[in-house]
């Protein structure tokens, strides 16, 4: 790929850089490799029809054929797809990627085929389409299944089953006893707090009023007289009570 | 019978040319749920995310997880056990197959669906015959349709598919009743299955009476 560059390389603002930029020296290197390429497969498409054969296409690595398909067959989904995944989280999108569906931005994102999509729907149906299958290595076919295979599932399901039974009878009691324990230390927690609490409320309390009657006594005294002699008595609503 | 099978319904349901694959009653099988639910259920999530890429042995992982039996339920969304009708139509299984879904004894909404596949693949004698003994099971189903939840039982549901038109918002492929099928000598008569009950229930009432009396 060609390197992302500044398009005006003098461009002080930079305002414009988030555009595409191209390589030229790398494509007029593609160019010249794919002509080359051509040029090959003329001359020796020239060559079969002199000689009167059929041309074929020969399996060479430079050219970009698969030369063993080791792709699996498609298997239903193990797990649900976690649609919610990425809900109420903050993400950073980069800036300039709201356009198309290329590259990373906010949606569901195909990690895969480097795809972003909008919607879950339109996700999930790129998640079971031919683009997205070969792109990880799969085809879109389905082994069909043999009565064994049928029988060898039912079986593990069966014994899945009674397993599962199994582990929630024998949590029952435990958990039972768990819980308990649990909401005793709560409890005690709880009364132990209240007493904290209540002391606290009765040793302010105390301290309140002593400090109260200092106050009444010598300060307070002076600074209202001295106000009601100004012409007010206190800050807040004149109103009659 | 290839050995693959598609991950979706798009193929069977090309239009464009000649259908040249299975068929059931000398149909193309998906269409034997009428269009309107059909695309319902194809345009459903549950479909696409789901019941793709299922086989006749993955199946079961989902067929196991059912909660309830039932065709549309609340702004006309198809439930899943309909969905699992539909992907059975497509992936065609065997006849061996689905005698192991149905007598399978752990998991009731399985044998509803394969019940429910018999009634509408097979040909009527054997439906009857197939499906006659299940009215032997007595367990609960959970039946969701678009007024809500209703309750009924396995032994309710096979009678329905013997007997109505429509089950689970499906119209049934037309079936002849069981005295047509006993005249063209296609079936025996039916020996019910409380007959034995009623002949000895003179000793039950003196059995209970004596219970009681206890």
């Amino acid at each position: 790929m060609s390197k992302p560059k500044g398009v005006y390389d003098n461009a002080a603002t930079g305002d414009t850089s988030f555009r595409r930029t191209w390589d030229r020296d790398e494509y007029a290197h593609k160019a010249a490799e794919r002509q080359a390429q051509e040029a090959k497969e003329r001359k020796e498409r020239y060559e079969a029809k002199v000689a009167g054969k059929k041309y074929l296409p020969k399996l060479d690595a430079n050219i970009n054929v698969k030369e063993f398909d080791d792709s699996k067959m498609v298997e239903a989904r193990r797990d649900r797809i976690r649609l919610d995944e990425n809900l109420n989280k903050v993400q950073i999108v980069p800036f300039g990627s709201t356009g198309g569906r290329r590259g990373k931005g906010a949606g569901y994102y195909c990690e895969a085929c480097d795809l972003n999509f909008t919607n879950s729907l339109e996700y999930v149906e790129h998640l079971n389409s031919k683009q997205h299958l070969q792109a990880t290595g799969q085809t879109d076919i389905v082994e069909r299944a043999t009565l064994e295979m049928v029988r060898e599932r039912l079986q593990w399901l069966k014994q899945r089953k009674r397993d599962q039974n199994r582990a929630e009878q024998f949590d029952l009691a435990k958990r039972l006893a768990e819980r308990r324990n649990i909401e005793e230390e709560e409890r005690i927690e709880r009364k132990e707090r209240k007493r904290v609490k209540k002391e606290e409320k009765r040793r302010e309390k105390l301290k309140a009023n002593t400090n109260s009657v200092n106050l009444d006594d010598t300060q307070d005294r002076d600074a209202t007289t001295m106000a009601r002699m100004m012409g007010f008595e206190g800050f807040g609503s004149t109103k009659q009570r | 019978m290839s050995r693959t099978i598609a991950p979706d319904a798009k193929a069977m349901l090309d239009t464009r040319g000649l259908y040249d694959g299975p068929t059931i009653h000398s149909m193309n099988p998906l269409l034997l749920m009428e269009k309107i639910i059909r695309e319902r259920i194809i345009d459903s999530m549950y479909w696409k995310e789901q019941a793709w890429g299922l086989n006749a042995a993955t199946l079961l992982d989902r067929a196991v997880d059912l909660q309830y039996i039932g065709g549309q339920y609340a702004n006309q969304k198809p439930t899943a056990f309909i969905c699992l009708v539909l992907k059975m139509l497509q992936l065609n299984p065997e006849r061996e197959i689905l005698l192991e879904y149905l007598q399978d004894e752990d998991f009731k909404y399985l044998r509803a669906l394969a019940a429910f596949y018999i009634r509408l693949a097979w040909p009527a004698a054997e439906v009857y015959k197939t499906l006659e003994p299940l009215m032997a099971d007595y367990r609960k189903l959970r039946l969701r349709t678009q007024a809500g939840f209703k309750l009924t039982f396995v032994d309710e549901f096979i009678d329905d598919l013997l007997t109505k038109e429509r089950v689970c918002d499906i119209a049934l492929p037309r079936m002849p009743t069981r005295a047509q099928l006993e005249d063209m000598d296609e079936l025996e008569p039916r020996e019910s299955l409380v007959s034995d009950v009623e002949e000895d229930s003179d000793e039950e009432v003196g059995e209970e009476g004596e219970v009681g009396e206890d």
